[in-house]
């Protein structure tokens, strides 16, 4: 049994802007036919079954965050810079070196005050052991901060194994090698992203170590002349 | 602030240099790009690179966005026409010009789907997804496009007609023809399962 009319009337049965009249001629005829509304049952379980799908997570990926930032790069340390936190510490530090480098002295004295600054050889080399305490400081805070980043990334990486091994719960054991990849993969993407990291702040931070030190040097040099 | 307001946002910053307004506009879109690059492809990691490219293609052409269509809208018109390009260069890779049997028209050839779907961790724990990628490798891939467009983005025949260049009535009855075919593949599961 079949009906001549079936492939056209189904066919406009998916259609959005269909007249009304439309509409109701075709409700009317799927009532009454028998072999069209078998047909429009089964054609909509099969559409039925493709929306039964579940949406998956999308894997690690960078973005194109590095792109961006590499395009975008002009006008960025301006404001990145100064709107973090990390010039705060460089801006004290450089403070009391000039403090220190300088030998400050106030002198009040009966015409008011006069501000002077000395500088000897003996007080250079002093300021040597003062600049190596200053970075040894400078350092333990470098590797406190570097462990506290590890501890972090530790965590992040269980819960990632968390995760993978909730998905991996009806795979077998044969599988364990396939995610044990995956894991892997993910670990090395995260590690690269910290690697980046870690060298921009280390980059920076020794940056602001080197320019004491020839500072330093320099003014040394400067006093031995004298 | 609605959603739409909330693209323009981002975009509008982004393009100002804000990389965490451009991840912000990623991390929106990227889950429906990417599910939709896996229906398209059938693997993970053809889906992967489809959705890299087509969020290139945003990066490249996001001055170029007007406000007057949706954003949604701008890049699965992206997706799509990123999929034509992949499409076109599978069909350069895989078929040799002296003995191309191009009657097939399916130029995903890879898809998986009968034998050699993804390890399932891959595909989530999700069986389901597993018989919806095998109902859809029977399908010729006009078919699977046009079901993609019609099914899961809700788009209508004559925004589908638009973006593939036909006629709507061809639309129209390419949909049908591809739920006909579905119809006997989900049967035929069925009655395995
Ligand atoms: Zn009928």
């Amino acid at each position: 049994m079949s009906c001549p009319k079936t492939h056209y009337l189904l066919q406009e049965y998916f259609s959005e802007n269909l007249s009304a009249v439309a509409r109701d001629e075709l409700d009317r005829h799927l009532t009454d036919c028998v072999h069209c509304n078998a047909q429009l049952e089964s054609v909509l379980l099969a559409q039925q079954d493709l929306q039964q799908w579940q949406e998956q997570r999308v894997p690690h990926w960078d973005r194109h965050l590095e792109l961006f930032r590499q395009e975008h790069r002009i006008d960025r340390p301006v404001s990145r810079f100064w709107l973090s936190w990390q010039w705060l510490p460089t801006a004290a530090s450089l403070a009391m070196l000039c403090v220190l480098l300088f030998n400050v002295n106030v002198i009040s004295n009966d015409s008011g005050f006069s501000i002077s600054f000395v500088g000897s050889s003996a007080s250079g080399s002093n300021l040597n052991a003062q600049l190596a305490d200053f970075e040894q400081a400078q350092r333990l805070e470098m590797q406190q901060l570097v462990a506290r980043v590890e501890g972090r990334q530790d965590s992040t990486n269980v819960q990632l194994l968390q995760a993978v091994m909730e998905q991996a719960q009806q795979s077998t054991a044969d599988s364990f090698d396939q995610m044990y990849a995956y894991f892997e993969q993910q670990r090395l993407l995260d590690l690269q992203d910290m690697r980046a990291g870690y060298e921009q702040l280390v980059d920076s931070d020794y940056e602001t170590i080197r320019s004491l030190q020839q500072l330093v040097n320099y003014v040394g040099y400067q006093s031995d002349i004298r | 602030m609605s959603l739409i307001d909330e693209d323009q946002a981002l975009i509008a910053s982004a393009l100002k240099g804000s990389a965490y307004a451009w991840e912000k506009l990623v991390k929106r879109y990227e889950l429906k790009i990417y599910n939709h690059g896996l229906r398209l492809t059938g693997n993970s990691s053809d889906a992967m690179d489809l959705m890299q490219e087509v969020f290139l293609g945003v990066y490249r052409n996001l001055h170029r966005f007007r406000g007057d269509a949706k954003f949604s809208s701008w890049i699965f018109r992206i997706a799509h026409n990123k999929a034509v390009d992949m499409n076109r260069r599978k069909r350069l890779m895989t078929s040799s010009p002296k003995f191309s049997t191009d009657d097939e028209g399916d130029e995903f050839e890879k898809f998986p789907g009968k034998k050699e779907l993804e390890p399932e961790y891959r595909l989530g724990n999700i069986e389901l997804n597993v018989r919806v990628l095998k109902m859809l490798s029977e399908l010729s891939s006009d078919q699977r496009s046009i079901v993609e467009l019609k099914v899961f983005q809700s788009l209508t025949f004559d925004e589908i007609a638009e973006l593939q260049d036909i006629s709507t009535n061809t639309a129209k009855t390419r949909f049908y023809s591809a739920l006909k075919k579905l119809k006997v593949v989900s049967e035929k599961q069925n009655v395995l399962s």
